[in-house]
């Protein structure tokens, strides 16, 4: 793989990335959980992020019929206990079909729980994939990464109208000039988390982006924590946890 | 941490720093909904962050010469204070060229200087149909903004033959060859006229820091392909990447003022 400019490897390190921004909480994946294979990367990210409060973490799902030392029985039990509140999938390098047929009851139970499905159409979860997903999944919780410029608005925006418990990761959105102003106007600050897109973007530029946005400061404020707050409380990892 | 990123987190806008963006477009285009395609839109974003000067080139002057240049110069005289046009040169279009170089001194508050879209227009920028537009900017020592990519239109070599053959031009290579960074560097060393413009360069980390190590800040031109890209992005990843003041400074502004005249 090719070697990524200012990636890190701790907790600390990453916070220590963010000097001057005030991300104090994050929601972390491990590249390896991508590029290496799963099995070996959600252990590693929860290693990483053990035992630190200020990090939350991401575990990549796969087939259930094939992956069977992934997605154990057990899966979410696991989840709560090493801090993993949300799921990511990455379909194309994973060489898979993120739909109802390999995914119907787990993806069912998802919904259920309200677990966040983070999925990136930089990563190889394009609109193609997006879009018949959610059609098969109406209700599931699912943040929209990465979506920036080239005409994206017009494959994401739709799915917003669709579907109620889509949102988008603020980091790209506000790529674009008066983006984060267009969003929030059309679908309310409620449907915006904020993101910062370490290591592949700036997490300075995703703040000032946020800090100087012309919206109101309640906005402002549900995009940078409120909004993640929320969807995470919802959010039933377990039966016997409840994460608040 | 830069100083300047402690105060432009508490304001949009510092006298003592302006922000010059020598890379914008203006208006609607076919491939995307930008929200500050209109014109409404772009001048309160530019007010906002308080940039005092865009020069850009009107998508439609680049893609359309039944509007051509006529664009370009409707949207400076709606923000005259601020805008400020590259007359768009399309070289399949020969007769507009001649045209526009024959009235580019009627508008001395609307033009600076040339853009080049190679790539889409899918003439090489040595080529001679250019040759008029490039001949009138060495005369007069003019900035010309170069759309510089890989291909066969507006890459290393393309950009190397004009640079040699035009040494008095302000050769601008917007978005930095992007992705042939080490030769951009090269470039920018060997050719004294020659600016590497950071468009698109700043989506990604690293690619910034690695331009700058290379070339030096006094060959670094601030750019945002506004309305594609907002400034305070722009200026997020160019204060949040280590670079010191001094060299953000130069790269922010000091440098366009000098290719400017201002």
């Amino acid at each position: 793989m090719l070697r990524q400019h200012g990636a890190v490897t701790t907790v600390d390190e990453y916070f220590r990335a963010m000097e001057g921004t005030d991300i104090t909480r994050a929601l972390l994946w491990h590249i390896a959980q991508r590029d290496a294979a799963p099995d070996a990367g959600n252990p590693l990210l929860s290693k990483a992020i053990a035992g630190d409060e200020r990090a939350l973490g991401c575990w990549t799902i796969l087939p259930p019929q094939t992956d069977r030392d992934v997605m154990t029985p057990d899966l979410f039990e696991r989840m709560a206990a090493e801090k993993i509140v949300a799921l990511r999938a990455f379909p194309d390098m994973h060489r898979y079909q993120l739909n109802r047929v390999t995914f119907g009851p787990f993806l069912d139970e998802v919904t259920e729980r309200r677990i966040p499905l983070l999925l990136s159409p930089r990563f190889g979860c394009d609109w193609p994939v997006l879009h018949p997903l959610l059609r098969e999944f109406p209700n599931l919780t699912c943040v929209v990464c990465d979506v920036g410029v080239w005409g994206q608005d017009r494959n994401t925006w739709p799915l917003l109208v669709r579907f109620p418990n889509v949102y988008l990761d603020s980091s790209m959105v506000s790529l674009e000039a008066g983006g984060l102003e267009a969003a929030v106007r059309a679908w309310g600050a409620e449907r915006l988390l904020f993101g910062a897109g370490f290591p592949y973007h700036s997490p300075h530029a995703a703040v000032l982006d946020l800090l100087h946005a012309g919206i109101g400061e309640a906005e402002r404020e549900r995009i940078a924590w409120g909004n993640a707050a929320a969807l995470l409380g919802e959010a039933v990892i377990s039966d016997k946890v409840r994460l608040r | 941490m830069n100083q300047l990123w402690h105060r432009f987190k508490t304001s949009r806008i510092l006298d003592d720093c302006p922000i010059y963006d020598m890379h914008g477009h203006w208006g609607s285009t076919p491939g995307i909904a930008l929200p500050a395609a209109g014109e409404g839109v772009a001048h309160t974003l530019l007010r906002q962050m308080g940039v005092r000067r865009l020069v850009f080139c009107h998508h439609h002057a680049l893609f359309s010469p039944d509007i051509g240049n006529d664009a370009n110069i409707a949207a400076v005289r709606k923000m005259p204070d601020v805008l400020r046009a590259y007359m768009g040169v399309n070289p399949n279009y020969p007769e507009e060229i001649e045209k526009d170089l024959a009235r580019f001194d009627e508008y001395p508050d609307v033009f600076v200087g040339f853009k080049f879209l190679s790539g889409y227009h899918q003439l090489p920028l040595e080529d001679p149909r250019n040759a008029p537009v490039w001949e009138f900017a060495n005369a007069r020592g003019l900035p010309v903004l170069m759309h510089t990519w890989s291909g066969p239109y507006n890459g290393y070599e393309n950009v190397e033959a004009v640079a040699e053959r035009y040494p008095d031009a302000r050769l601008l290579c917007g978005h930095s060859l992007f992705g042939d960074w080490d030769r951009a560097i090269e470039l920018a060393n060997a050719f004294p006229n020659l600016y590497l413009e950071l468009t698109a360069v700043l989506i990604e980390r690293g690619h910034l820091e690695r331009l700058h190590a290379g070339a030096g800040a006094q060959k670094l031109v601030f750019g945002t392909d506004f309305p594609w890209f907002s400034h305070s992005h722009g200026l997020g990843v160019l204060l949040g990447s280590g670079i010191d003041e001094e060299d953000c400074r130069t790269i922010l502004y000091r440098n366009a003022r000098r290719l400017l005249g201002e």
